[in-house]
């Protein structure tokens, strides 16, 4: 399911004095099986850019195109195309809308006019994957706490089975705990074949999770490569208000006192490995 | 866009005359062309309020195709009128299907009515589309100051509509994304038949309504811990104040309403009693 972005612009309220153009002239291509981080200060256009890849947008100018199909040529159903390409919006909470979280999960089945076995298989494979307690199908998504109802929202869309996931700041105001969870249950998504795009704000989780990094500056993409890469380039990152993850910037300060360690490490685990080795190096005593 | 195709209610920003005259001159003019829209009893005086309706969109600057979009809504019931007038007037017969006579004084009182109804809708359109809300309720507030003496909530009735006007891009900007997100779960809000889209909404609607009501909470208690208690004594951060812009736009309109009472002496009504 390759998705191909070719000089994708969009323009909202074209023809007004208060047009805004939210991206413009992207170019990419997302392969099978990658785990893509998609990065840029507030406004720059993350989420225009993302509702274009499965036709919830529509492009000003330029294509998508979806297995060598362009989403808006005659003929082609966007529907099929949103089956394969699931996207989680930003606060998917207040999409929840049906009398129990069994029926609000099942509603992307049902759309998709799956029988009522098949319906109930997918939501209850859907809450194994976020992580969701079963007793919990029968309450109302309105008496749940807030991570919970993300993880509703999150099901919500994995009960559609689709091939590639999106997901806008899936982590976005939820607790420590919380988070770490839905971003393991993602991780485990991505290592059984799923492709994921993730858009986020938090450097350490894309850092992380990430294989590939894109950098949106005020609708342009302005840096596409290994998440490697991409984070080792403070004075870069900085001037378009990010910056790398923790990890990165002490291994920085580290090198500027002298330390012969990496500067493009991306975890914790990697910083220790570093740290180790160099005070090994230096023979500190007691080292570990 | 999705949540395209509604005017009423809805800024069209642009720089234009229109949009630069003082809101409490437009309201008033807009009441002045809807009485005088009635005054008006022929084609001649379609011809003068006409005119001046077409002066007034292209000083505007907004595109005919969005007044004309605006119009769609009203398509049934002008159809509807125009049957109505042209089957169950008296008069001459022009032709008859069954039991239905079409009259000639039938053809033209119906067409009459409908030009009406396409320059008032057109006309008051305009109003929305080049006063921003904010500008409107203030002009409005203004307008009905001198009638709180006798007990009319002039401040209240204008807050009221500042919030709800406020409020009208926020939740169609809501519903656009709620909307959005049902369709990335396979929703479909464009087929099927009447009762199936009206149940379509359902996924649409409890949320936008479970929002509203959130954001109803908050911002009464926003206001409170800012010490809203009503409009006595409230200064206004834009004083409104006439122009001679202003002033030669009141002009024109008193002179467009003197001829339209002067068409009515001068021609009478579209059907001059006693022909039929
Ligand atoms: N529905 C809309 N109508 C008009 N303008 C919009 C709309 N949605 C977004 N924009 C504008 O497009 C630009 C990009 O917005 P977008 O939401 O894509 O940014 P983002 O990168 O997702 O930001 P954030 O990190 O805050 O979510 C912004 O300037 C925004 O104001
Ligand atoms: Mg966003």
């Amino acid at each position: 399911m390759p998705i191909e972005v070719r000089n994708l612009t969009h323009t909202y309220m074209k023809g007004t004095t208060s047009e805004v153009t939210a991206i413009s002239g992207i170019d990419f291509r997302v392969d099978d099986g990658e785990f893509i981080g998609l990065i840029g200060a507030t406004g720059s256009g993350k989420s225009t850019l993302i509702q274009h890849l499965n036709g919830l947008l529509r492009p000003t100018a330029g294509n998508v195109i979806v297995d060598g199909v362009d989403i808006w040529s005659k003929g082609v159903s966007l529907k099929q195309i949103r089956r394969k390409i699931g996207l989680v919006f930003q606060y998917p909470e207040q999409q929840v809308f049906e009398e129990t979280v069994y029926d609000d999960i099942a509603f992307g089945p049902r759309n998709l006019g799956f029988s009522q076995t098949e319906t109930e298989e997918r939501v209850k494979k859907a809450c194994t994957l976020v992580g969701l307690d079963r007793d919990l199908l029968s309450r109302s998504p309105f008496e749940l706490s807030g991570g919970q109802v993300r993880r509703v929202a999150i099901a919500g869309i994995l009960a559609i089975q689709p091939k590639v996931l999106i997901l806008d700041e899936p982590t976005a105001g939820l607790d420590p705990k919380g988070r770490a969870e839905i971003l393991d249950n993602i991780k485990q998504l991505h290592e059984s074949g799923m492709t994921v795009i993730l858009v986020s704000h938090n450097m350490d989780d894309v850092a992380r999770l990430c294989e590939r990094v894109m950098v949106l500056d005020r609708g342009k993409l302005v840096a596409d490569g290994p998440a490697r890469e991409v984070f080792s380039q403070r004075e870069f990152l900085e001037s378009m208000k990010l910056k790398p993850p923790e990890v990165t910037v002490l291994m920085e300060k580290l090198r500027k006192r002298g330390w012969a360690v990496r500067n493009d490490v991306l975890t914790v685990e990697e910083a220790h490995a570093e740290i180790v080795k160099e005070l090994r190096r230096k023979g500190v005593a007691g080292a570990v | 866009m999705i949540s395209g195709g509604i005017l009423v209610g809805q800024y069209y920003p642009v720089r234009s005359f229109v949009h630069s005259l003082d809101p409490r001159a437009k309201i008033l003019i807009s009441i002045i062309f809807m009485a005088i829209l009635f005054v008006g009893n022929n084609f001649y005086a379609f011809a003068v309020t006409g005119t001046f309706a077409v002066l007034a969109v292209t000083l505007s600057r907004i595109p005919w195709k969005v007044l004309i979009r605006g119009l769609r809504p009203i398509v049934f019931i002008m159809s509807f009128t125009i049957l109505l007038h042209l089957f169950l007037t008296p008069g001459h017969a022009i032709f008859q299907i069954g039991p239905l006579k079409a009259t000639l004084p039938g053809l033209i009182q119906g067409l009459f009515i409908a030009l009406r109804l396409i320059i008032l809708i057109i006309f008051t359109s305009l109003l929305t589309l080049t006063t921003s809300p904010i500008e409107l309720t203030d002009g409005l507030e203004d307008i009905l100051k001198p009638f709180s003496r006798i007990g009319v909530p002039a401040h209240e009735i204008a807050m009221m509509m500042t919030i709800a006007l406020r409020f009208i891009p926020t939740l169609l900007e809501e519903a656009d994304r709620i909307m959005k997100a049902q369709m990335a779960r396979g929703a479909d809000f464009e087929s099927g038949n009447m009762f199936q889209r009206a149940k379509s909404l359902v996924p649409l609607l409890v949320p936008l309504f479970v929002s509203a009501f959130r954001r109803a909470d908050e911002l009464a208690m926003a206001m409170e811990a800012r010490c809203y208690r009503g409009g006595e004594g409230r200064t206004r951060m834009r004083q409104l104040s006439l122009s001679a812009k202003d002033y030669y736009a009141l002009g024109l309109t008193i002179v467009m309403s003197a001829l339209v009472v002067y068409t009515r002496v001068r021609f009478g009504p579209v059907i001059p009693r006693g022909t039929v």
